[in-house]
């Protein structure tokens, strides 16, 4: 199996942030593209840990334009990692608010699991299924693990970015991975059930023929 | 998958870092879940605002400068200016406005009744929302929030200004989705404030003044003073006037957790029933209760924290910069470092709402 690139953006990158939110603050909008650069991973992880795939992108240039208007509203400029995964998941929940109001939410990983039935590919559909096992976990699981496993991110830099401790990130990467096992071993388990009773059932069919 | 319960050491640094020898289950999820890893270059953020900020212009072709028009136009602005400046002072700055949607029923601001055709309204500083026994509505604000009220409820607009947003609950019930920048959202009630860390939430306060906050999504903070409970997705705290807000707790503790604490947090006790209830807690805690046991280390008293740490530290592991003797004698950098590693929200975020507002 071939090693995943896992990109490494030493801790030391986040002074260089407070650099480019203070810049950015003034008006720089090269300073801002550059946080973009650093953080669309988080924001964009963050995001499809609730939201359906494909209306991530969107909300990631949403939740940076947000992020940009409100900028002068950050007054710890070293904290501007957690303040912006604020803003993101609180953006994931207004898209809910605002496409679902009239009817009933999606229980998560609904879609990914609609998806998954009609969907022809079957390394698409283990993907979407893998993803909507994920979205099943608790929310600080889910996050850690998906920037870790979707975005690519190292656990030093979703520490660093996120404003957490390399402790906290640790503990949530290791009980995230041992949950998401136990949920897609027990998913296998019901599929094979679910396979072996349809091939009973075909066998009698075809005994009664 | 292989076995699920594995030696927490082994190919762990893979995962953490993607170092070491790798772990083919960890690199068989990354190849899987690689196709939805973002790849949108950055956007031309400059182009962006220039579009935010475009404006139409004025065509100032064979516009010719004459002093006599400089000075009616500085008349002008003096007058403008002095106008707007007086009425602010008579009115207050009233901020911006929320605007108000009936649901079901006839909601009322002030004499001013929204029946099924009244369309949408503006709920200004200063005004109160009132919905009687059969009556719903919503109030919205760009860039803050929506809010249900509930039937027989009075909400108050306090402030409206840029990043503080201050509404109050008199009676009743609202459910609040809030999206503002975390800290900017409060809610008054007669027995505490309801600070938006990032969430969505129902508060109800009755006739008595006591209040019941149940949080569905993210955070808030319930302060009353120097009481403060902080209320993760999933968990109830209640509040009582002159108390302030008791401890959060799950909504699927055991009966007999929640009762125990509803008594230790507002009834009258002697110090030997307290010490029974404190009994009860520690011993019907599980390991989601942490959220509760961590509020308890500043609500025991000195003699009985020891034994809270002990229960806390067993069922959630204190992180490395925290130590005993610190949390024994109330240190609020590792009060705050084990509250973050319990994952239900960045304590920082409070401390910003605190900077930012003024104490009740």
């Amino acid at each position: 199996m071939e090693r995943q690139a896992v990109t490494v953006q030493p801790v030391s990158e986040t002074c260089a942030d407070d650099a480019l939110v203070s810049a950015a603050r003034d008006g720089d909008r090269r300073a801002f593209g550059l946080l973009y650069q650093h953080y669309a991973r988080m924001v964009h992880g963050i995001l499809l840990c609730r939201v359906p795939p494909r209306d991530v992108d969107d909300l990631v240039q949403e939740v940076f334009l947000l992020a940009l208007r409100q900028l002068h509203s950050l007054r710890d400029i070293s904290r501007f990692g957690a303040w912006l995964g604020t803003i993101t998941r609180n953006r994931a929940n207004d898209y809910y608010r605002r496409s679902h109001s009239a009817e009933r939410q999606m229980e998560p990983g609904a879609e990914e699991q609609a998806e998954s039935r009609t969907n022809d590919h079957v390394v698409e559909q283990e993907a979407a299924m893998t993803l909507a096992v994920l979205r099943t976990l608790p929310e600080t699981y889910r996050e850690s693990l998906t920037l870790r496993l979707v975005e690519g991110m190292t656990g030093p830099e979703i520490a660093a970015r996120m404003g957490l401790t390399h402790g906290s990130v640790r503990v949530n990467l290791h009980r995230g991975m041992q949950m998401l096992r136990e949920k897609l071993a027990e998913k296998a388990r019901g599929a094979g059930q679910n396979t072996g009773q349809r091939m009973r059932e075909q066998k009698q069919v075809s005994e009664h023929e | 998958m292989s076995e699920s319960k594995r030696d927490p050491s082994m190919k762990d640094g893979y995962l953490w870092d993607g170092s070491g020898e790798p772990d083919p289950e960890v690199q068989k999820l990354e190849n899987t879940l690689g196709r939805y890893r973002h790849a949108q270059p950055a956007p031309d953020f400059d182009q962006l605002a220039a579009e935010q900020l475009a404006r139409p212009r004025w065509n100032f072709a064979g516009f010719r400068f004459s002093f006599q028009l400089a000075a009616v136009a500085a008349v002008l602005l003096i007058g403008v200016t002095t106008f707007i400046v007086f009425r602010a002072r008579q009115t207050g700055d009233p901020g911006a406005a929320w605007e108000i949607a009936r649901i079901e029923g006839t909601p009322r601001v002030g004499w001013h009744s929204l029946g099924v055709n009244a369309g949408t309204a503006k709920l200004k500083v200063g005004q109160t929302l009132v919905t009687d026994n059969s009556s719903r509505a919503s109030i919205t604000l760009e860039e803050t929030g929506r809010i249900e009220v509930d039937p027989a409820s009075r909400l108050r607009v306090i402030a409206s200004g840029p990043n503080r947003k201050r509404l109050s609950l008199e009676r009743g019930t609202i459910h609040a989705t809030i999206w503002a920048p975390p800290g900017e959202f409060v809610v008054d009630t007669p027995s505490a404030v309801a600070v938006d860390l990032g969430c969505v939430y129902t508060l109800h306060v009755d006739g008595s003044g006591a209040g019941l906050l149940r949080t569905t999504m993210g955070w808030v903070g319930f302060k009353l003073k120097d009481h403060e409970s902080f209320i993760p997705a999933g968990a109830v705290c209640a509040t009582r006037p002159k108390v302030g807000p008791g401890t959060p707790y799950l909504e699927d503790a055991s009966a007999s957790f929640r009762d125990a604490l509803t008594k230790f947090d507002f009834s009258n006790t002697t110090p030997q029933e307290r010490n029974a209830l404190l009994g009860i807690l520690l011993a019907d805690a599980r390991k989601v209760d942490a959220l509760t046991l961590w509020h308890l280390l500043s609500r025991v008293s000195d003699a009985d924290r020891p034994t809270v740490y002990d229960r806390l530290a067993a069922l959630a592991p204190p992180p490395k910069d925290v130590t005993r003797e610190g949390i024994l004698r109330l240190d609020q950098k590792m009060l705050d470092s084990w509250w973050n590693s319990l994952g239900y929200g960045d304590v920082y975020l409070w401390h910003l709402y605190e900077r930012t507002w003024s104490e009740r």
